[in-house]
């Protein structure tokens, strides 16, 4: 246990001093919050509850993103440059060094929300009753999992430089095709039907609808659960026949 | 003494080639053994099936008469292998703690310092931000930071300049004086020879020798004593003893080589031979070592 703690300390820590972190996770999504709210002038009937949907598509996407990308490329890299190596030399057990990466990530996550939130009420004076804020901040906190699984699973790329370009390309696509920068209804029809059986989609609506007073639907639950079943069981079997060597 | 490492019938197929075959060695606690051998001997795969990191094709790998992977010998050996970049993000110092805190025992971040030559400011430095030379250090303090009876170094001081390296084979040595087994790897025979008191002589996959530094030196390199004689000297007259194995002439000297080369000399007196410019040379295990891996490819 106190192993678990001071790993998943060291990898908060890591977290933060990432530079990237700091830009992809929480100045972009509060740059385009500003935009989509502020600067472009989008024909909504109600501007109070679009800012609200706005603040969720831009947390799900800033949660998303480091999901994905952090967890799955530092793996990669980790692996590349022999340091997992090294940890198996040690006594640290695998399944804790993976746990305390998955509840660091976690921890930052909520740190990620909190942040995004705060904007959300000093740009826009977004004003939800307490409960909504904290049911959408678990939503998306919890709904970040299958995402996790995601990163686990480009975490088993064998190169850094397909890592990155790979999680980049499906990180985009499933924030554009989700909803997440445009809402659903104005987006293609094709893309809407792809979309509403992403994980992206399945995430931000539970926000969305959470912030305007309803649960998440069944279908985005069982839809994510779905995912992280996939996600993990893909990225344990992958893994596992990479360490047969 | 109680064997810590007992290896049996090593061996590592990589695509229908042996990187190792058919390797067996036990050590004993407190020795300290070089892996010795060029370049693709199969030094490196050999550590690693030893650490468990890489399944032998067959065989078998005991440490402390346990699996390899097993978490209570993972708590009691200590590691630093080639290429091991240091996961970045933290500061050394922290780097330290955080791997000392895996081992129910682990030395003192104090002593860590002491024994590594790292400063003060090495350690507020983060991990990326290190020269080759730091890292290294870093990697051995990371060794040694669960205060490992079993260490394995994988070409430790490959990167490190000559400073560094003077300071890790003494700590080395004030380790093996506390009793610690110790195993590294080099294709230096000089290290080999300074600070191991058994050497494993690898080639092509193989043990070809195995002994303490004098011995190996003293089978490998050939002695010869070499003159100018101003008549033929029959072949016979010193090929039919049995410390002789060779006899030759090069640039108009004749080179008897010998075991042992007083008993060259005496014979020579012995037979009042009319010989000049009388020479003695003792093969350095530089040579010898070439000797040994260019015959044995030979041989293949």
């Amino acid at each position: 246990m106190k192993t678990i703690i001071h790993q998943c300390k060291a990898e908060i820590l890591r977290m933060f001093r990432n530079p990237y972190y700091i830009f992809w996770s929480l100045f972009m999504p509060i740059v385009f919050y500003v935009i989509f709210t502020k600067i472009v002038n989008i024909q909504v009937p109600d501007k109070k509850v679009w800012d609200a949907h706005y603040l969720m598509s831009m947390t799900t996407f800033s949660v998303m993103g480091s999901a994905i990308m952090t967890m799955g490329i530092r793996i990669v890299q980790e692996r590349k440059e022999g340091w997992t190596t090294f940890i198996k030399t040690t006594p640290l057990s695998g399944s804790v060094y993976f746990l305390a990466k998955m509840m660091g990530q976690t921890v930052v996550h909520l740190f990620s929300i909190i942040v995004i939130f705060i904007a959300g009420v000093l740009i826009n004076g977004v004003s939800l009753p307490i409960h909504v804020w904290f049911l959408s901040g678990a939503w998306i906190l919890l709904g970040s999992l299958p995402f996790l699984g995601l990163g686990a699973l480009v975490g088993t790329m064998k190169r850094v430089d397909t890592a990155t370009g790979i999680s980049n390309m499906v990180y985009m696509l499933l924030a554009i095709s989700g909803g997440m920068w445009m809402p659903m209804d104005i987006l293609p029809k094709m893309v809407q039907k792809v979309g509403s059986w992403l994980p992206s989609y399945n995430f931000g609506n539970g926000a969305w609808e959470i912030i305007r007073g309803q649960s998440p639907e069944l279908k985005n639950i069982a839809i994510l659960a779905a995912y992280l079943l996939i996600f993990m069981v893909l990225s344990t079997y992958i893994r596992r026949k990479q360490e047969a060597v | 003494m109680e064997s810590v490492v007992e290896i049996t019938g090593l061996t590592k197929t990589f695509k229908d080639k042996n990187a190792v075959s058919d390797v067996s060695f036990s050590i004993k606690r407190g020795e300290v053994v070089a892996i010795l051998g060029p370049n693709g001997a199969g030094k490196t795969t050999t550590m690693l099936m030893m650490l468990g990191l890489l399944s032998p094709s067959k065989g078998d790998v005991k440490l402390f008469e346990k699996d390899p992977k097993s978490k209570s010998v993972r708590e009691k050996i200590g590691v630093m292998l080639q290429e091991v970049s240091i996961m970045d993000g933290l500061k050394v110092k922290e780097i330290i703690s955080l791997i000392r805190q895996y081992y129910p025992e682990p030395y003192s971040l104090n002593h860590l310092i002491r024994i590594t030559g790292l400063d003060q400011d090495d350690l507020k430095k983060r991990t990326e931000k290190l020269s080759g030379g730091q890292k290294r250090r870093v990697g051995f303090a990371l060794a040694l930071a669960g205060n490992p009876d079993l260490l394995f170094f994988d070409e430790p001081t490959v990167g490190m300049d000559i400073s560094a390296r003077k300071l890790f084979w003494q700590t080395v040595k004030e380790l093996a004086d506390k009793g610690k087994t110790i195993l590294f790897s080099t294709h230096y025979l000089q290290e080999a020879d300074d600070i191991a008191d058994r050497i494993l002589l690898f080639n092509e996959g193989k043990i070809i020798a195995d002994g303490k530094p004098e011995e190996i030196k003293k089978k490998l390199s050939k002695q010869s004593v070499s003159f100018i004689a101003d008549h033929t000297i029959p072949r016979k007259m010193f090929l039919e003893l049995s410390y002789v194995s060779d006899m030759y002439e090069k640039d108009g000297r004749i080179y008897i080589v010998a075991e042992d080369t007083d008993l060259v000399l005496t014979r020579i007196f012995e037979l009042k031979l009319q010989v000049k410019d009388i020479r003695v040379e003792k093969g350095r295990l530089e040579e010898a070592f070439e000797q040994l891996t260019t015959e044995n490819r030979e041989a293949i």
